[in-house]
């Protein structure tokens, strides 16, 4: 018998259907990239009860992905330096577009859809420049790059919208590299990141460090319903930094979030991923060098907990904690200040989780 | 993929841990017979330097070249040790700037020969120079490049090449001063230094130890190599002083040094990173390709491919047994972050 899904997807194919959702996908609440223990890499989206609902093989090693609002369909993009992004219909389970960055940029591993879904934004290095861009792709037309324009600095590395307006928020590292180099980078000493709003292609403000904390590279961002932004960094200076998670909220200054010295250690210099819980009350932020996941009070603005997560790499908001996925394939849950790991999948979770909100 | 593959079997256990010497005693062995003498050589032939730059300025000359190739010699032979006073007001980088992906080097040196600028008269001034026009890298091109070495004014260029060279010897000189008391900071660690602990500071080494092979190969050979399709033999670093394959002898030599001291007694490993050191050690000699020319021929490049092989089967030995010994987590995402 053929079940709704099948129905939808002949339908589909026929031009018939009413336009399906996520539901219709089975309702995947969070995407993650992951490598195989036998080689290749995927794109998994995973069930609220933390059941991984469909695996779809991505050409190379992806990063994060980015959903679209209401449609189910979601962008993979491969991890920097990059230059393919696959689209992927969730409820066939199949590749429906691969975008290519154009020639001169690569993808650094994250985007973001427009609030109507019908524009995707990508962050991008216009490498010979040596510029920071946030390519822009027709979704209508079949992901097809139709502008790009400034990131407001260089190595834009994690977007995001805020809600309820088509402002980005772009994460510019600060790190400037050259495919030719590998992942080398070019400009420690002079790196100066910020966190940057842009609106229809243009810069409507940016929040940045004084110059003492200008080796401390914004790298991923999380933003809670009110609009508070929450970074997580790395730093690539010598000894150890003020600190590694910050807030922002638009036409104030950066707050740092501060853990004490020995917690702030553990993280070895290094936040990989950040989120808000869904009560943006708490910000969760993972370090996979330190095998920790540490937990700060958003209002007091202090470090609250920290987890022992060997190799934890994503986070996002779950129920009343966290998500946590790992490189040993487990997806834990943080809630009520309870640590529960689960088991052990046959792959490796990649860098980043990404929540579908719908 | 080999390296998922490895860090499930060390999450499984099957990494069987060898009778372990105090990690104070590898740091101990590190600090002292690798890196305070290699700093003491950059000084000393960074000194030598400047004062050869002082007796003839005249890039031909065979004194001030012989002068720049054992300095920057010793500049490899720590450009992997990228922590404590190479870090203190950026001196490292103003030491070293490359890879220059944009060539801002040789356009900023340009400038300042065409205006005659002032600032190229005084070492002390220069120091508020941009790192590009610092540096062992910026007197390459003052020494050998065709354009440079022949622009402007003998006397202004003979001048910048002394400014240069001091400046890179009061640099040195500041860094391996720095050490003394640095060094006290990884071999006693204090809950309250630097690095509180044994494991702190063995990790420190080991990072150390571990870029400068990413280094290697991604830059020193994967510059130069390129694509297939698009080899750049001029990227190779230094090609025009004829350096590049020398780089990374240096390099190679010195890296297994560090490695061996922080394997220390235990003799298995040691013969693993000494066999895997020496066969690219012996690629490269078989080579004998100056300034990776050879990128652009297919079967040549094959043999520099190999050789940038060889240095990523050392890497893996470095991660999936030095590493996980001194303490570093080796999951894929710490390993692999971005």
């Amino acid at each position: 018998m053929t079940n709704r899904r099948q129905f939808l997807a002949g339908l589909l194919a026929t031009g018939l259907a009413p336009s399906p959702t996520w539901a219709d996908a089975g309702s995947p609440s969070y995407l993650s990239a992951a490598a195989l223990p036998e080689g290749g890499y995927v794109l998994c989206g995973i069930g609220a009860q933390g059941d991984v609902l469909f695996q779809i093989p991505l050409p190379d090693r992806g990063h994060a992905a980015a959903a679209h609002p209401s449609r189910p369909e979601a962008v993979a993009f491969a991890r920097r330096p990059g230059t393919f992004a696959v689209v992927i219909d969730c409820i066939g389970g199949k590749p429906k577009a691969v975008m290519t960055a154009p020639e001169g940029r690569h993808f650094y591993g994250h985007g973001a859809f427009s609030k109507d879904g019908n524009w995707l934004y990508t962050t991008e290095n216009d490498y010979e420049a040596g510029a920071g861009c946030i390519g822009v792709w027709d979704v209508r037309a079949g992901y097809v790059r139709i502008d790009e324009f400034a990131s407001g600095g260089i190595g834009p590395h994690e977007i995001k919208r805020m809600p309820g307006q088509d402002v980005l928020v772009v994460a510019n590292g600060g790190i400037d590299t050259h495919p030719d180099s590998g992942r080398t980078k070019l400009n420690i000493a002079t790196m100066a990141p910020n966190l940057a709003y842009v609106s229809e292609g243009g810069l409507l403000e940016i929040a940045q460090f004084p110059h003492d904390m200008h080796k401390n590279s914004i790298r991923h961002i999380d933003i809670a319903p009110d609009g508070r932004v929450g970074f997580g960094m790395q730093w690539q200076g010598d000894g150890e930094p003020a600190a590694l998670v910050g807030l922002h909220q638009r036409g104030a200054d950066i707050q740092l979030l501060t853990a004490p010295a020995e917690r702030q250690r553990v993280m070895q210099g290094y936040v990989g991923s950040v989120a808000f819980d869904h009560s943006a009350t708490k910000v969760g932020v993972t370090s996979p060098r330190g095998g920790v996941v540490q937990i700060f009070d958003a209002a007091a603005g202090a470090f609250e907990q920290e987890f022992v997560i060997s190799d934890a790499g994503g986070i996002a908001a779950h129920r009343d904690g966290f998500i946590v996925t790992t490189g040993h394939g487990e997806l834990g849950q943080v809630t009520n200040d309870q640590l529960s790991l689960g088991v052990r999948r046959p792959l490796a979770w990649d860098n980043h989780v990404v929540p579908i909100k719908v | 993929m080999k390296r998922f593959v490895i860090s499930f079997c060390i999450s499984i256990g099957l990494a069987v841990p060898v009778a372990a010497q105090p990690l104070a005693t590898l740091t101990n062995d590190a600090v002292n017979n690798h890196v305070i003498p290699a700093y003491d050589q950059l000084a000393l032939t960074s000194g030598a330097l400047a004062a050869a730059a002082v007796e003839d300025c005249d890039p031909a000359s065979d004194a001030l070249r012989a002068a720049y190739h054992s300095a920057f010699d010793a500049w490899v032979a720590v450009s992997h040790l990228r922590f404590g006073p190479s870090e203190v007001d950026d001196r490292a980088f103003a030491l070293a700037f490359w890879p220059d992906s944009r060539g801002v080097t040789p356009r900023v040196l340009m400038g300042l020969i065409a205006d005659q600028d002032p600032i190229g008269q005084s070492a002390a001034d220069y120091a508020e120079m941009s790192v590009a026009a610092r540096g062992y890298y910026a007197l390459e091109f003052m020494m050998f490049d065709e354009a440079i070495s022949n622009s402007g004014d003998t006397g202004y260029r003979c001048q910048l090449v002394q400014t240069i060279t001091a400046d890179i010897a009061a640099t040195t000189a500041a860094i391996n001063a720095d050490w003394n008391a640095y060094a006290a900071l990884l071999l006693t660690p204090t809950a309250d230094g630097v690095y509180r602990t044994d494991e702190e500071a063995a990790q420190e080494l080991f990072k150390a130890l571990s870029t400068g092979l990413e280094f290697l190969s991604d830059t020193r050979l994967g510059r130069p190599l390129g694509s297939f399709d698009r080899p750049r033999p001029k990227r190779a670093e230094v090609w025009r002083s004829g350096r590049s394959a020398r780089h990374v002898q240096v390099a190679l030599s010195a890296l297994h040094d560090l490695a061996g001291r922080l394997a220390g007694e235990d003799e298995q490993l040691s013969d693993r990173l000494d066999r895997a050191f020496g066969v690219a050690q012996d690629r490269l000699l078989e080579l004998d390709d100056p300034i990776f020319a050879g990128v652009s021929d297919p079967t040549q490049r094959f043999a520099i491919e190999i050789l940038q092989q060889n240095v990523n089967a050392i890497r893996t030995i470095v991660r999936d047994e030095l590493g996980p010994k001194l303490g570093v987590a080796a999951g894929f995402n710490a390993l692999d972050g971005d």
